[in-house]
């Protein structure tokens, strides 16, 4: 998916190799996910009850964060009043450990599960996961490029986070609804 | 913005899945730690403890020399239960027979994998979700190979009375199936898994007779007499 059909002044080339690394990394999880043999076990963050509480809670911490993300997102792209110095920092920070706190969380769903296509949450989860990682990727590699088309952050921030939501919605909403809510 | 931020995010992401993957192929599987402490079960004979299984290759050519010439398969059992160990995994594998119907469960903490299939001239063949079992019958044991994936496994299960044997358990909570399975073997060693929503993770303890409090849901496991039927359509 790319959004070459836009017509902006700015040009589009310096999105080609995000949004390229982007793809491949989302197709390589997704290959991934599909050819590797699921271990049923991965080492992963100690204190909970089950790799399930776990995955449900990282999850949970991360989709907080996005939502300081989007809030600090529209901080710092607010066309009047003065911005906070500590806005930037924030909303760096924010998405730093939202994101680290994915990692475990994904590698027990790739190397322990694997994708799996045999029910309409899990399909939807598992699709999600690999676009997840590979629009972030995109979105981390257009950060520091200049002469982006303007809606270029919005745009992949914005799939960021739809993309981190509906992760929590297809796993930790499930978990937590259908299991209660646990350590 | 240092423009080299965001790139450092995505390595540190990298390395994580690495400091993961290591430390995940180096893990003990699982099925040691389940199978370890576990000798306070009561009513069994102590048992030595168990040799490390990974050390056997697991295309070794031919069984322990108790094995083939002699076993020559007895009739089919009309109702018979087997359990024992999977050689070169480690794991369990457990059958059960019922009048002709043939159901197995095999896990190691890790992988699981539950079959079906029938028993006729002194043997099983079963199948599952990506596995398989063939297995002769007789002598007092059940000897044969087991197939999960790619990975091929021969194994030789003894006749074993209640409580050890093969468990299940099935309960639908709001809308999501939880497929619960245990083995437990003389020796009081046991390993067991709980499937959910495509998903699973290592089963809580069991004690036979007793039900099992998976995060607040209790989960009830039965005997292959109560779910034989079920899983064998």
């Amino acid at each position: 998916m790319t959004h070459t059909t836009v017509i902006t002044k700015r040009s589009l080339v310096p999105l080609l190799v995000p949004l390229g690394a982007g793809a491949l990394v989302a197709v390589a999880l997704g290959v991934y996910g599909k050819a590797h043999a699921p271990t049923g076990f991965s080492v992963s963050v100690a204190g909970f009850s089950g790799p399930l509480a776990m995955k449900a809670w990282l999850t949970t911490g991360a989709a907080l964060l996005a939502i300081v993300q989007v809030l600090s997102a529209r901080a710092m792209w607010r066309r009047t009043g003065t911005r906070s110095a500590w806005v930037a920092p924030l909303h760096r920070w924010s998405g730093r450990i939202a994101f680290l706190l994915t990692i475990p969380v994904a590698f027990h769903c790739l190397y322990a599960l694997g994708a799996q296509y045999d029910s309409p949450r899990v399909l939807i989860h598992s699709l999600l996961g690999s676009f997840f990682y590979g629009v972030f990727t995109a979105k981390m590699l257009a950060l520091p490029r200049r002469g982006l088309p303007g809606w270029s952050l919005p745009v992949l921030g914005g799939l960021v986070f739809t993309a981190l939501i509906g992760l929590w919605l297809t796993s930790s909403f499930w978990f937590f609804t259908t299991l209660g809510i646990r350590l | 913005m240092s423009r080299l931020g965001p790139v450092y995010t995505l390595a540190a992401g990298a390395v994580i899945v690495v400091a993961l993957g290591a430390a995940s192929v180096k893990a003990a599987p699982s099925f040691q730690q389940v199978g370890a402490g576990q000798d306070t079960t009561a009513a069994a004979p102590p048992a030595e403890p168990f040799p490390a299984p990974s050390q056997e290759p697991s295309d070794q050519p031919s069984q322990q020399p108790s094995g083939d010439p002699a076993a020559k398969p007895d009739a089919t059992p009309k109702k018979a239960d087997y359990a024992g160990v999977v050689q070169g995994n480690g794991g369990l594998v457990a059958i059960a027979v019922r009048d002709g119907k043939a159901i197995a469960y095999f896990c190691d903490g890790r992988i699981e994998a539950w079959l079906k299939g029938t028993a006729e001239n002194g043997t099983v063949t079963l199948e599952g979700k990506d596995s398989l079992i063939t297995a002769a019958l007789g002598g007092g044991k059940a000897q044969g190979r087991l197939q999960v994936g790619k990975a091929k496994w021969r194994f030789t299960a003894p006749l074993v009375k209640k409580p050890s044997g093969l468990y299940r358990a099935s309960a639908v909570v709001r809308g999501a199936k939880i497929v619960g399975g245990w083995i437990v073997l003389p020796n009081g060693q046991e390993v067991g898994r709980v499937q959910i929503g495509g998903s699973g993770e290592p089963a809580p303890r069991f004690v036979p007779g007793t039900a099992v409090d998976y995060y607040g849901i209790t989960l009830r496991p039965e005997e292959p007499d109560d779910f034989i039927d079920e899983l064998a359509r």
